[in-house]
Order: structure tokens, then C-alpha cells, then sequence
């Protein structure tokens, strides 16, 4: 043996390890490394590009009964009879570049650049030309088969009703981007500098909105109903107002955005297409679905080589429709542009390789989360049973805190006592009757009224106690003075966590003091959101994690404490005199000279605790925290592999559990002291 | 007059379990004098000892500490503690320390000195003690002399007022005894002011200047170190001669005239040896 000081460098260090150990650690790295990972998830675009015999860019798509019409530059005109797969030309409207089309019952209406509008108010009819006389024209809705209202840059508001134009402009002159209406009456503007004008009488007059964010430039508006709107900015927000009329806008906190409030690129388009389906679009290929009001946006994967901008879409009903781009770009789908997963379509999960592939990656992440939990448990469990050893053998007693006061102090400081303890012990018991309990019921009171018992258990304490205070010889030979009241409190602690099951204490600390989204708060309060990755949302995104360390954290510390105490009592009480004697204090030699001691001594126990509190973490299961065992329950509920799946769990904890004994026998053997205590050999 | 150092005055102390081992006991310790206490086991005089750094608390009695009471609720029991070296019986070396660091962590935490002071000290103490070779050793590794010498050095480096030995040869093997007693009796020399609890009477007849001989928790006969040689009472008397019945001692004797003989001078047979 030799020796070198045991510090911690020479336990881990990479140079303390012997060469029959390093070519072990490199060859198990290299086999883990080499294992190959099959890449599990595939997904292919739900879009289907159609031939849309141009190449010039398209701007706006409708639909109008079974027909999907497209209009883009130079006034081209496309339309689709069969959902978006095939597309025939159609005489073009004008020269000029068709921005925005609308559709509402029968009628349909087109607006190019030069502010002529192309209506048609019945799908046999022929088109109508009404010309405005405006121009910058961004975006037209109809009212009526043959009203509408048209709107543009600053701030131009139009109403076409009864043949005639009207100047309906409000005071805001930011250049509006599109228009839209619900019905005939409900309408809203949106446009730059997150201007949102509302309507409820058809167009005739607008009022203002207040906006979420006044510096955004609102691209595009959708209502689903005249409850529940979406609007886009060009920089990615998602704002939604669910008041009637529009009164109150917010900005979506989007989720798979780490709960930012834009998308982070640019966006041109929104469309509600079912209660919760919305489909975004933007430049250079993006195309977004979100399933749930926008809170999760998903990248829709696009057909190979599409990367265009896209302008518009329209959906026939929530599964298919059409969106449209630059240079004659045109995707259609029938399942709502969805990303499709393809490899577990017929998954055979009697195969076992087929079982594994599903399974590795829920045992992986079940493996790190048990292994977070371990690991903080370890350390509060053995922070909290150090603390609560040095507790319970802390030799102050009452005698030695109040030997320094005279008798009369002491029995002054009783009759205090005794006055507040009496009022505690009053006011706790007068609470109890509200609870209506009888006879032994009473047990329950801890549960029913925790402040009420408090007090009463505390004046029950403080009368006992401050009686004998007043009762107090010279020599405070009372049994009351050798009480040690540091001791008193962890025996408490021990006994409680020792005489409870862990599995009701998860269920208590959990969901009954809800400890978990207590501290989460706390931590949200003074470190701000967690976000859903990174360094905050590991410590406290996830409050079942939070209540699982401290858990087991709390229970292992009452069992380690046992341990820890129990090495403490095998040093040598001379070892506590010698180090007194030197003038050192009593923490301080329990902390130098009695705990380095005794650590060592109980490493092996330590090491017990440690293993047990690995399997007890499988209890985490039962507050919902996705960790190996519960893991390995949704596993059976969709592979019903019974056998495979509690194995692979089974052995993933040997892996935790063994390697967690290898190093504490390494630990052992690296800060044994030479000469002291037996250990195996001579 | 020389200055008391230590002064014990009507010491008391009744254990819990209803023994009374120390029954009004009194006695004084000068600068730079040797006490030994010596007695049959059970007289009290490991209790008295501990009583006077505190390690118990005696039930009555007063203990000063060059003129300050220091069993008082109120006196800063750490603070004195580190004014009084003690050595054990079982040397109470802190086993997970190495032999420097034994005699650095009393400097270090309760003197504050910087580590590298502390070393230097503790250099210069161990080599008053003669351990500067196994100053990387573990206890463990040690022999029960060198142990023990490192436990004086220990106690040396706080630079006490006093130490006291409780028993310092008691758990050694004869052979090893010699050393530890050379390292007493040289502190002697030096002027060290000590009191020494031993079984030792040979030995506590040459080092030390005054015995205070204790039997059934009283002061049974106190005087200079020739009392043993001319004990005055009838139980001195048994004592020594009981002890003189006992074979190891000779032994012992045989293995301080040998230390004595390193040490420079030969014993005349009346105990007294020159003071430095």
C-alpha cells in the first residue's frame, strides 16, 4: 500500500488507473461506440407537387365549390377539379399581377395589382370586371355575393356594396396586409406596426385593436369562428384572440419553440383549417403545421427539390388542399400536409430485433432519467444522513446550552416558556373540534388541521419542558437538562421516513404537499422559465423529477443517517478527546478528524444504501416521472412483450446498480488508510 | 517565588453512577516544574487530569489556569484547551492523517497558521521528538513509541503552558519504553512545565521535581521526588513496595539507565540529577 494522500485526484484520475483497467475502459467505449444505433424514425413528406404548366410565381388560391383556383403573376389562372392532383389553363384576367382572391358562397372575386377586381357571384357565371381606381391593393374579402372590401398600403380601407366604392379609411394609415371575414358582418384588418382594425358591420366602420406587439408587421389574418382567431407577423408570431369581435389579442407562447413567441423565420400566410389544425407558410420553403392552436408547430418536410416561397393555400376540408409559390409552384395533399412515418408501419414486435429498435430509445431515455434521479438523490440522501448523524450524536444537551445562566434566569425563562406554551397548547386544541372527529378519528388530526396540531404538539413540548425549567435545582439534575434536543428533532425525522412506505411518501410529497411545482415555482420565480431544453429545464422543467430526488433523497438520508452514525460511535472516543484537546472545537473535529474517519468506515454500508435507493427510484414511477421501470410499462401497453420488456429494464438497472458498486469498492480500496481497521489479507 | 502555573483546589468529582473518584483534591504545579502523580489504579489520577483540560467536568472544585478559574460555564473551554497539551495513553493519533498533518491540523485550525508555517513548526517539533524521518508515515504504519512521540509532538507544537501525560507509557511494550520517556525527560530538561500521570516510579523519581501521590481520590502524600525513596506514610510505603515486586520494572530500570546513559549523565542512586 502506499502512501499517498487520498485525495480526490488520485481516486477518478485516469493516471491511477492500472493498464489492465484502462484497455478494459477503452475496449467496453469502443464496443458501446461501435454498437450500431439504427436511426429509428422516418418521415416523408405528405405533399405532392403538382404540374402546373407555368413558371410564373402564384400568389393566391380559392376554392370555389369543387374547383381550386390559383392566380399568380401577369394574370395567369389555373384551375383544379380533382382536389389539386391535375390543373388546366385558363384564360388569363388581365395583364397585370393578381395578388388576392376570396370566395363566399356562389360568388368568387380576384384583385390584381391595379386594383381591378375579377368577380364571379356564381360558379356558372361569367367574371364581372370592377375596377377600383386604386392601387396598392394587398388583399380582398367579399361580404356578400356582391360586396366587398378591399385593402391596401396606408391604411386604405374600400367598400364595394350596392355598385358603388366608398372610402372607409380610418385614421391609421400603416399599410394593411390582408382582410378577412367571418360571415358578412365580423371582419378585421391586420398590418404593419401590428395594427388590428375590427369591423362588425360589414366594412363600413373599423375600430382599433390593441395589439400584442406593436412593432410586428401582421401579414396575414384567418378566423376559424367568430370566436377563435390566428394571425401571422412576417417576423413568425402567432398571435390569437378567443374574444368575440377581436377585443384582446396575445402572442402564442410556442412551445416547440422552447415557449418563445415567434417561430423565428419569416412567415407569409396563416390558415385555421380545423378547430385546432393551422397550417403556416413562409419564404424559402416553410410550410408549418401545428395540431394544437399553434402550440407545437411542426415543419412539414417538402417534396425533394421544393424550396420555393409560399404565398397561400386553401384547404377543402381539414385533410387536403393546396398551397401555392413562387415560380408556379403547387403542392397538393390529402392528409393535411402531415409528415408521414414510415418503418413501424407493421412492426413485428415478436421479433426481437424489431422489439429492441422500438424499445431502445424509451430504455434510454428512462436510463438517463433514473440515473438523474440517482444521482441527486445520492447526494442529498448522503448530504441530509451526514447532517443528521452529526444531529443525533451532537452531545448538547439543556444542561450544557443553560448551565451558563443562573438557576433564577432559567426558571424566569421556564415561566415565559410556560405562559406560551400553555397559549399554543390552548389555541391548537380549541381548533380541533372543527374537525369533527370522534374518539380514536383524533389520530388523524396531523392530516386534517397540520397548523392546529402544531401548535398543540409544540405547547404540549414547550409546557413539558418549561416546567421543569421552573422546577430547576442549582445543579439542573433534572431529566429534563440531559435531554439533547438536536437529537430529539432527527430521531423524529428518522422515525418518520423509517415507519412510511416510499411509495405512499412519493404519492404524499407529490401529489399531497405537491413539493415538486412548489420549488419549480420557487425556481421559475427567481431563475425565469425553463425553457424545455437546456441547463433550466434539466434542474427544474420537470416537477415530477423534483419531487422524485427529494423523495428519495429525503428517505435515504433517514436510513443513512443509521449508517453514518453507526461508524461514528465505532471511532474511538479517545479520537474525539485528542482532537478536543488541541482546542479544536466539536465541529470542528467531527469534521476533521471523527467524519474523514468514519466515512471511510461506512463506505460498504454507504454502498448498500446507495444500491437500495437505485431499485427504490422504480418507485418514481408511481408520481408519473418517466423513468426505466415506467418506461418498460409503456412498453408492454404498446408491444405487450411482457418478458422482453422487463428484461431489457432489468438488465438496464444491473448496469446502474453494478457500476455504482464497482466504484464505491474502487472508493473503498482507494481511501483505505494503511494500519487501520480489517479488511480481508494480512 | 516561582509562578504557579496550574492550581487545584478541593477537586470533586462524583460520577453518575454514584462513584466518588476524586474526594478534595489540591495541589499546585510551578512554572517549569515536573509534577508526577502516581498511584494504584482507581485513586483518581486519570481523573484528575482530565478534569483539568475539561474533558470532564468535575462536580466541585476549582482548577486555575495561571490565576483564572477555567472550570466556569462561562471560560471559553476551546481557548483553554489549546493552552493545555495533553497526551494519551493510547496516543490518539488521528489515523487518517499523516504524521505532519497530525501535528499541522491543531496549528492550522485553531491557530490559524498558514500551511506552510505550520509545516515549518512541525518540522521543528518533530525533530525536538526525533520523527523527522516518518513524517510521511500513516500511524498506522508506526511502532507504539514513535506513536506516541509523535502524540508529544503534537501537543509541543500548540506551545502549551502545560502538558499533561495521562499514562504516556502504559500501552507500550517494555522496549519501546525508553524512547518515549528520553522525549519526556528531555522536555524536562528544558523546562517544560508538565504533570505527568505514570506507573512509572522509577522513571517519575528521576524526571520529576514533585509527587503527589493519590490513593482511594485523595492526596495521600505530596513532597519532592525523594518521598519515594523515604516515603513518609504507611500507604506510600505499600504502594512502593508493591511496585517494587513487580519484575518489569526492573526491567524498566535497566532500560533507563541506558536512555539515561544516551542522555549524559549516570544516576548516583539519589534520584537528583543535574538541572540545566
Amino acid at each position: 500500500m502506499n502512501s499517498a494522500s487520498p485525495g480526490i485526484e488520485r481516486i477518478f484520475s485516469w493516471s491511477s488507473i492500472d493498464s489492465k483497467s484502462r484497455v478494459v475502459i477503452l475496449v467496453s467505449i469502443l464496443l458501446i461506440c461501435s454498437i450500431p444505433h439504427s436511426s429509428g424514425q422516418e418521415t416523408i413528406t405528405g405533399w405532392n407537387e403538382a404540374e402546373s404548366w407555368t413558371d410564373y410565381d402564384l400568389n393566391a388560391a380559392v376554392i370555389h365549390g369543387e374547383i381550386i383556383w390559383v392566380f399568380g403573376d401577369s394574370g395567369i389562372v389555373r384551375l383544379s377539379e380533382d382536389s389539386g392532383a391535375t390543373w388546366q389553363n385558363h384564360t388569363n384576367l388581365g395583364d397585370a399581377n393578381l395578388i388576392s382572391a376570396d370566395s363566399y358562397e356562389n360568388s368568387m372575386a380576384v384583385i390584381s395589382s391595379e386594383g381591378i377586381i375579377y368577380m364571379k357571384d356564381d360558379f356558372e357565371s361569367e367574371w364581372i370586371t370592377i375596377d377600383s381606381s386604386q392601387t396598392g391593393m394587398k388583399s380582398v374579402a367579399l361580404t356578400g355575393a356582391t360586396s366587398l372590401v378591399i385593402v391596401g398600403n396606408e391604411g386604405a380601407i374600400w367598400q364595394y356594396t350596392d355598385q358603388t366604392w366608398w372610402n372607409r379609411t380610418t385614421s391609421f394609415t400603416e399599410n394593411l396586409h390582408d382582410v378577412d371575414f367571418n360571415g358578412d358582418e365580423d371582419g378585421l384588418v391586420v398590418g404593419d406596426s401590428g395594427t388590428i382594425l375590427a369591423t362588425d358591420d360589414g366594412g363600413t366602420t373599423w375600430d382599433y385593436r390593441e395589439s400584442p406587439d406593436p412593432d410586428c408587421s401582421i401579414v396575414s389574418i384567418s378566423y376559424f369562428n367568430p370566436y377563435r382567431m390566428f394571425a401571422v407577423s412576417d417576423s413568425g408570431q402567432i398571435l390569437y384572440s378567443t374574444s368575440p369581435g377581436g377585443f384582446e389579442w396575445q402572442l402564442r407562447e410556442i412551445e416547440s419553440a422552447g415557449y418563445n413567441t415567434t417561430l423565428a423565420t419569416n412567415l407569409s400566410s396563416i390558415d385555421v383549417v380545423s378547430s385546432s389544425r393551422i397550417l403556416f407558410t413562409g419564404p424559402d420553403g416553410y410550410l408549418g403545421l401545428s395540431l394544437d392552436q399553434g402550440l407545437n408547430v411542426e415543419i412539414n418536410i417538402l417534396p425533394t427539390g421544393v424550396n420555393t416561397s409560399f404565398n397561400d393555400h386553401a384547404m377543402f376540408d381539414y385533410v387536403s388542399g393546396i398551397v401555392v409559390g413562387d415560380s408556379g409552384v403547387i403542392l397538393f395533399t390529402d392528409r393535411a400536409g402531415e409528415n408521414e412515418d414510415i418503418g413501424f408501419q407493421i412492426p413485428d414486435y415478436n421479433n426481437f430485433g424489431e422489439f429492441v429498435e422500438y424499445a431502445d430509445d424509451m430504455l434510454l431515455s428512462g436510463f438517463i432519467a433514473t440515473v438523474k434521479i440517482v444521482l441527486f438523490g445520492i447526494l442529498l440522501g448522503f448530504t441530509i444522513g451526514v447532517i443528521l448523524a452529526m444531529l443525533k450524536t451532537a452531545p448538547t444537551s439543556f444542561k450544557n446550552i443553560l448551565e451558563r445562566y443562573s438557576t433564577n434566569q432559567i426558571r424566569a425563562l421556564g415561566a415565559v416558556c410556560l405562559i406560551i406554551g400553555l397559549w399554543l397548547l390552548y389555541t391548537g386544541v380549541n381548533r380541533f373540534p372543527e374537525l369533527q372527529l370522534e374518539g380514536l378519528e383524533y389520530i388523524f388530526t396531523p392530516v386534517g388541521d397540520p397548523q392546529g396540531f402544531a401548535m398543540f404538539a409544540l405547547g404540549l413540548g414547550i409546557v413539558a419542558i418549561s416546567i421543569q425549567f421552573i422546577l430547576a435545582d442549582k445543579k439542573l439534575s433534572g431529566p429534563i437538562f440531559k435531554v439533547r434536543p438536536l437529537n430529539s428533532l432527527a430521531t423524529v425525522y428518522t422515525d418518520f421516513f423509517r415507519n412510511t412506505p416510499l411509495i405512499v411518501q412519493f404519492m404524499f410529497i407529490h401529489f399531497g404537499l405537491r413539493l415538486g411545482m412548489r420549488i419549480q415555482q420557487l425556481m421559475e420565480g427567481t431563475f425565469g422559465d425553463p425553457g424545455i431544453d437546456g441547463i433550466d429545464y434539466f434542474f427544474y422543467g420537470d416537477r415530477t423529477f423534483l419531487s422524485a430526488i427529494f423523495t428519495l433523497g429525503l428517505n435515504s438520508g433517514a436510513y443513512q443517517c443509521e449508517t453514518i452514525r453507526g461508524a461514528i460511535s465505532a471511532i474511538p472516543s479517545g479520537q474525539m478527546e485528542a482532537g478536543r484537546s488541541i482546542g479544536l472545537t466539536y465541529l470542528g473535529t467531527m469534521r476533521l478528524v471523527i467524519m474523514p474517519q468514519a466515512i471511510r468506515i461506512c463506505i460498504p454500508p454507504i454502498g448498500n444504501e446507495m444500491v437500495n435507493l437505485v431499485l427504490n427510484s422504480s418507485l418514481a414511477m408511481v408520481i408519473g416521472y418517466s423513468e426505466l421501470s415506467r418506461q418498460g410499462k409503456l412498453m408492454i401497453a404498446t408491444t405487450f412483450q411482457i418478458f422482453s420488456a422487463w428484461g431489457l429494464v432489468m438488465i438496464s438497472y444491473f448496469v446502474v446498480t453494478w457500476t455504482l458498486a464497482l466504484l464505491l469498492r474502487r472508493l473503498e480500496e482507494k481511501t483505505k488508510i494503511p494500519g487501520l481497521g480489517i479488511s480481508g489479507g494480512a | 517565588m516561582v509562578d504557579v502555573v496550574l492550581s487545584i483546589r478541593d477537586l470533586h468529582k462524583i460520577y453518575s453512577g454514584g462513584v466518588h473518584a476524586v474526594k478534595g483534591v489540591s495541589f499546585d504545579v510551578h512554572e517549569g516544574e515536573s509534577v508526577a502523580v502516581i498511584g494504584s489504579s482507581g485513586s483518581g489520577k486519570s481523573t484528575v487530569l482530565r478534569c483539568i483540560n475539561r474533558l470532564i467536568e468535575p462536580t466541585e472544585g476549582v482548577i486555575e489556569l495561571r490565576g483564572e478559574q477555567i472550570n466556569t460555564p462561562l471560560a471559553d473551554v476551546n481557548q483553554v484547551r489549546s493552552r493545555i497539551g495533553m497526551v494519551f495513553q493510547s496516543f490518539e493519533l488521528f489515523s487518517h492523517l499523516k504524521v505532519l498533518d497530525n501535528i499541522t491540523l491543531g496549528l492550522r485550525h485553531v491557530r490559524g497558521m498558514s500551511k506552510s508555517k505550520a509545516e515549518e513548526v512541525a518540522l521543528d517539533v518533530l525533530e525536538r521528538v526525533d520523527m523527522l524521518e516518518r513524517i510521511e508515515a500513516y500511524p498506522g504504519n508506526l511502532s507504539g513509541g514513535q506513536k506516541q512521540r509523535v502524540a508529544i509532538a503534537r501537543a509541543l507544537a500548540m506551545k502549551p503552558e502545560v502538558i499533561l501525560f495521562d499514562e504516556p507509557t502504559s500501552a507500550l511494550d517494555p522496549e519501546l519504553i525508553g524512547s518515549v520517556l528520553k522525549t519526556i525527560r528531555g522536555l524536562a530538561d528544558e523546562g517544560m512545565t508538565m504533570l505527568i500521570v505514570t506507573h512509572e516510579i522509577n522513571f517519575a523519581r528521576d524526571v520529576a521535581d514533585r509527587i503527589v501521590y493519590l490513593d482511594h481520590g485523595q492526596v495521600a502524600e505530596e513532597g519532592p521526588s525523594s518521598i519515594i525513596n523515604e516515603p513518609k506514610t504507611e500507604r506510600l510505603q505499600k504502594f512502593l513496595s508493591s511496585m517494587h515486586e513487580d519484575k518489569i520494572s526492573e526491567d524498566i530500570e535497566n532500560e533507563l539507565v541506558n536512555t539515561q546513559a544516551d542522555h549524559g549523565y549516570v544516576p548516583d542512586g539519589t534520584g537528583n540529577r543535574p538541572r540545566s
